[in-house]
């Protein structure tokens, strides 16, 4: 009897393991991956139709796969280069589809990445209110340990300072840019904050030392165009505070930055 | 009474019999005789039409004249003339006359790709006057298959020397372009150094500002470098499949000549040779005017891409 049962457990074990086939990647997830590569690398070139065509593809090849999260990456991809494309209304079409989505399919923190950058994009695109929505829904699916919520936090003091609350803003930022957490791009983001806020408030000295600090980070990072920015900042404080000299020269530092790089680009151009 | 009398009774009147059986058959034969012309044409009233040909070439008596598309005549006479043109006459269905206008065309034509010749007259001028019997009308040649192979040859061969010139000409495009992106990018190197030169003139501070921009240019430079080089590796390889293409242009022209049955088969199958050559060329100039362009715009994006492939591409609250 113990033989016969010994017998029928090989036996079931033996035509599991032949019936079961090794795991393979398909060749539609091989394709998509290299697509993938593809679009990211023409992004990291500047072609950015190219990048929008290869994401496109890949995009087809994950939901012919039925891959959610990779579909969900691959439509904040193209809300992205979209965003850079300027076609502002397809990008935001493009995070609708991953906020918006009813029963949400989406991994949450796709979800939330989606609504944080369609909160980014309405505030670039000065739509206030329809900003602050975003980011609520974005604030909603982040709990305290989430990644994005030091970037969260700077959004909020970019929108209290836009909606004209200075303090709040002001306080937030400085919360922020203490924060070596929040990586040295949101830091510098949240000093410039700072600095703006404490220049409407004419706090001129503190939003000198804050916008002298975020451009030391900005250069760090190679941020050209927010490198201006802090100059034009600190251009403006310091004649505020009166000392003409050192706006001008400062004035004229943010003047060179951007004559450079207009000259890079139209070099490249020729 | 005769000794040979010939008693038979189906003898009797042999003779008329006979005489009526030959009548019967000549009428009969005749009929059929005159039937046969009238399907022909016989008795048609025919009018007469002529022409001055080239060359008596593919022209043959006896050959169908068309009008739309229906048979209304045919070539009835071919001579040459003193001054060596060849006269042609053809004879027209006097009732279809009234449809042709002068100032009229006769084309010699094929029927089909490789069929006989048939020669169709158009219907002339819209306004003026009916063509008359005994009038004289143009003639002109449609452009055959042979000819068609010969013009298409005549077309592809200059783009293909053409292409020839621009891989091998030290002066072509493709050369030039490899000099003007060696040059391009020694430019590069050069601005670099300008700027370099321009940070030395300028404070410190001055020179932080603008560090990463010089960063940014340096890269550029370094890609201009390697597409250079990567040219040089493709390049030699392109030359070797012109150099095919040439040859099997050649081989395919000498075949040409020969005859259109052959070359014709073979035609399409050179033009997508000579096509796929242009192709990979205009594809190897896009690539360099791609990453030309690529220079344009590389700087503010390079930060932009992940580095982990799966997920989306980074952006802060600032982006």
């Amino acid at each position: 009897m113990i033989r016969r049962l010994l017998f029928l457990t090989l036996a079931f074990i033996g035509l599991t393991a032949c019936g079961s086939t090794p795991e393979t990647r398909s060749s539609e997830m091989v394709q998509a991956q290299e697509a993938d590569k593809e679009a990211r690398r023409a992004l990291r070139d500047g072609q950015l139709l190219r990048a929008q065509r290869g994401f496109n593809k890949v995009l087809v090849l994950q939901q012919s796969q039925d891959n959610v999260s990779g579909s969900a990456t691959t439509m904040v991809n193209l809300a992205t280069v979209a965003h850079q494309l300027k076609e502002h209304d397809a990008a935001l079409t493009w995070l609708d589809r991953i906020v918006m989505e009813n029963p949400n399919i989406y991994p949450v923190e796709l979800q939330l990445i989606a609504a944080f950058r369609k909160s980014v994009m309405l505030a670039d695109l000065s739509r206030i209110g329809e900003a602050d929505s975003s980011l609520k829904i974005a604030e909603r699916l982040c709990d305290k340990s989430c990644t994005q919520k030091l970037g969260l936090d700077v959004l909020r003091a970019r929108l209290l300072l836009l909606n004209g609350n200075i303090k709040d803003a002001l306080s937030l930022a400085q919360t922020v840019s203490s924060n070596s957490a929040a990586g040295m791009s949101e830091q510098a983001n949240a000093l410039r904050i700072a600095a703006t806020s404490e220049e409407k408030l004419a706090r001129y000295e503190e939003a000198f030392q804050h916008f002298e600090a975020a451009l030391e980070t900005d250069k760090a990072l190679g941020f050209s165009e927010r490198i201006a920015a802090d100059l034009n900042g600190m251009a403006r404080v310091a004649k505020q505070l009166g000392n003409e000299r050192e706006a001008e020269e400062y004035s004229k530092r943010a003047l060179i930055v951007q004559e450079s790089l207009r000259q890079i680009d139209s070099s490249s151009r020729k | 009474m005769p000794l040979l009398e010939d008693k038979d009774e189906r003898f009797k009147n042999l003779f008329g019999k006979s005489a009526i059986f030959i009548l019967v058959a000549t009428i009969g034969i005749a009929l059929a005789f005159i039937l046969v012309e009238i399907k022909h044409g016989a008795f048609t009233a025919m009018s007469p039409i002529h022409f001055v040909a080239d060359s008596g070439t593919d022209l043959r008596e006896g050959m169908p004249v068309k009008f739309s598309g229906f048979k209304i005549g045919k070539l009835n006479q071919l001579t040459l003339d003193e001054l060596g043109n060849v006269q042609v006459e053809v004879s027209i269905d006097t009732k279809y006359l009234g449809l042709i206008r002068q100032g009229a065309v006769m084309t010699l034509k094929k029927e089909g790709v490789i069929g006989d010749g048939v020669l169709e007259i158009s219907r002339g001028v819209e306004n003026k006057p009916a063509l008359k019997a005994g009038g004289l009308v143009s003639f002109k040649r449609e452009v055959g298959l042979e000819q068609a192979v010969v013009d298409v040859k005549n077309r592809v061969m200059p783009i293909l020397d053409e292409l020839y010139d621009t891989l091998h000409n030290p002066q072509g495009d493709v050369h030039q372009t490899l000099k003007n992106l060696r040059q391009f990018s020694t430019e590069m190197l050069e601005t670099r150094e300008r700027i370099d030169r321009m940070l030395d003139s300028v404070d410190g501070t001055l020179n932080q500002d603008i560090g990463p921009m010089l960063e940014s240019l340096r890269k550029s430079a370094d890609s201009a470098a390697s597409l250079s080089e990567s040219l040089d590796r493709e390049l030699p390889d392109l030359l070797l499949k012109a150099d095919e293409t040439m040859d099997s242009l050649h081989k395919a022209s000498e075949t040409l000549n020969d005859s259109v049955q052959q070359t014709a088969p073979q035609l399409p199958g050179m033009i997508e040779e000579a096509n796929a050559t242009l192709g990979k060329t205009q594809g190897l100039v896009g690539d360099t005017q791609e990453v030309v362009d690529s220079l344009n715009s590389t700087w503010p994006f390079n930060k932009n891409a992940s580095k982990h492939d799966d997920e989306p591409i980074r952006m802060d609250s600032h982006d």
